[in-house]
């Protein structure tokens, strides 16, 4: 029905909605860079869902794995690398991987690049360059010796990457689906056209026209797109680019929560359990207003 | 531990120990967490090497310089940038190409002998003593860059270990030719830059060879502080402390808010 398909858009769903397909045991794919554009309305929607056995394969990122590992929703996460950078190591995810609670898949850039790169293009697997780590090592099903040509540089193979669900977090969309980034995409792209299914939460849902007028910045087209979330401050406490920035005084209080899982559940509890709206009051407006770029000393 | 003068901080100190080994017209790479790595490339932007150019390896930002250090994936540098590229376009030459960067600076939790990087775990991979960050770009940046250089804001036994737990980057492997017998192409690390000296490698073993060591540190607090012998050279060489102009352009151009000697002070003594 051509006439009626224009008037209601069919990408931007409530969260619950969204989040309907995640399920037990799927792999989900989550983009951002370290405390940027990390998808965290959908990570703790995800973590209210209950979703459990979970495997990651997360960009480089911070709070949006350890959030899900912390909470129990996983089984085996790919590390490429995660990191709360100068707030130190990843508490609850250093805390599961020293403890064995958690499988940790040991990757690198080349490997994740590759294996996405296969994935998105339907190839089984990805050529990369050995460069000598002791990657193979822990992780042989993730890197495994090619053939090479008599004299040639030493390559493995990095299966292909196909996430069941990807996580990503632009600044804005429109209706149709079209996600508009003010800073850099990242893998997200690679990510999206790798998975199965795209969710991406924005910070707002702006009209057609405000799209068009700078259409550089859609990194995600709407093909790409099967859900779009409205979520204000859904990166929160990472930034989100161009429009507000890391809430460092929670990713310390954060940080602080996670010394023992029964004070991380308090945290869960506190900030997870009563939903969005929740989230932001617990936050408090003086505080997500504090955090609007330009305003950081 | 040196003699702090307070004159400059140890971010200062290393940034422009770094930005002196740069030269004209170089091409590097610099990932997130990186303030100091920043400060040198727009250090020697400002001195001796007008046409470096460097990229932000995660926000693809190419050359921002405003005169601020802000970490290199933020939004803000693509203000102050010549070009913003596409992650998925840069790992071409990331991750693939061999030498099209000339150096990158990478830090450790471990570094060894050999000039090897851990940032994975310390203690055995199935059950670490220490979960660390991962490899990202290092593996790549080791293996593929002309040259690379290991900057460590701490040394002691802890970092600077006989073997790494984790080859994460390849320095020099074993040794003597075994990175280029492996099939790397030639490079590895140049320097290790650290609060007590700078550090070079034995051309023919490959092994960790004192360069210089800064002003106020003892050639035994070195050796205490190294789980591995190093390497003497003929003669220890005294590390030039940063020059006035050095730190007038520093302060002036490079980082004028001052984050270096805010995040980078001089580590306390023992």
């Amino acid at each position: 029905m051509p006439a009626s398909s224009k008037s209601v858009s069919k990408k931007v769903v409530d969260l619950d909605t969204a989040l309907s397909v995640v399920k037990d045991g799927m792999t989900l794919g989550i983009g951002g860079w370290i405390f940027h554009g990390q998808p965290m309305a959908l990570v703790r929607g995800l973590i209210r869902k209950g979703v459990r056995d979970l495997t990651l394969v997360p960009s480089p990122g911070s709070v949006a794995p350890d959030m899900l590992i912390g909470a129990g929703c996983v089984k085996t996460t790919a590390c490429v690398f995660i990191s709360f950078e100068h707030l130190g190591l990843a508490p609850n995810f250093r805390r599961a991987a020293q403890s064995g609670a958690i499988k940790v898949l040991e990757m690198d850039g080349p490997g994740i690049a590759g294996g996405l790169r296969a994935g998105a293009c339907d190839l089984p697997y990805g050529l990369i360059p050995n460069l000598g780590t002791d990657l193979p090592k822990v992780n042989p099903e993730g890197y495994r010796k090619a053939r090479i040509q008599e004299g040639g540089r030493p390559l493995l193979e990095v299966p292909a990457i196909k996430p069941d669900v990807v996580f990503l977090h632009g600044q804005q969309a429109d209706e149709e689906g079209n996600v508009q980034y003010f800073g850099a995409g990242y893998f997200d792209l690679l990510m999206a056209q790798a998975a199965r299914h795209v969710i991406c939460s924005v910070d707002r849902i702006v009209p057609s026209s405000t799209v068009r007028h700078q259409a550089r910045l859609t990194k995600i087209p709407s093909a790409f797109v099967d859900a779009v979330v409205v979520a204000p401050f859904g990166g929160h406490p990472g930034a989100s680019s161009g429009l507000y920035e890391q809430d460092e005084a929670h990713l310390r209080a954060y940080v602080a929560a996670s010394r023992d899982q029964a004070a991380f559940d308090a945290y869960l509890t506190d900030h997870v359990r009563g939903g969005e709206d929740g989230y932001r009051d617990r936050i408090g407006a003086k505080a997500l207003a504090g955090l609007t770029a330009g305003s950081a000393s | 531990m040196p003699v702090t003068t307070n004159s400059f901080a140890m971010g200062e100190m290393l940034a422009v120990l770094l930005s002196r080994d740069m030269a004209d017209g170089e091409k590097a790479i610099v990932g997130t967490n990186s303030d100091i790595q920043v400060a040198a490339c727009n250090l020697a932007r400002q001195r001796q090497a007008p046409h470096l150019w460097w990229v932000s390896g995660p926000g693809g930002m190419t050359n921002p310089t405003e005169g601020i250090v802000r970490p290199a994936a933020d939004a803000e540098n693509i203000a102050v940038a010549e070009a913003v590229m596409d992650l998925p376009q840069m790992i071409d030459f990331i991750d693939w190409q061999v030498h099209f960067f000339d150096f990158a600076i990478l830090g450790a939790l471990q570094t060894d002998r050999f000039g090897n990087i851990n940032t994975v775990c310390v203690g055995d991979h199935a059950k670490p003593r220490l979960r660390g960050p991962g490899t990202v770009g290092i593996s790549a940046l080791c293996g593929l860059s002309r040259r690379f250089y290991i900057m460590m804001t701490r040394h002691d036994r802890g970092a600077f270990v006989p073997k790494v737990d984790f080859v994460c980057g390849a320095g020099f492997l074993d040794g003597g030719t075994s990175r280029t017998d492996f099939g790397l192409s030639e490079g590895g690390p140049r320097l290790v830059v650290t609060p007590l000296g700078v550090f070079d490698f034995e051309p023919a073993s490959k092994a960790m060879r004192i360069k210089s060591l800064h002003d106020g540190v003892t050639l035994d607090e070195v050796r205490d502080n190294t789980g591995f012998d190093l390497v003497m050279p003929a003669k220890i060489e005294r590390t030039a402390n940063p020059d006035d102009e050095e730190l007038f352009l520093l302060r002036r151009t490079v980082d004028s808010t001052g984050v270096l000697a805010r995040k980078f002070p001089w580590p306390k003594a023992h």
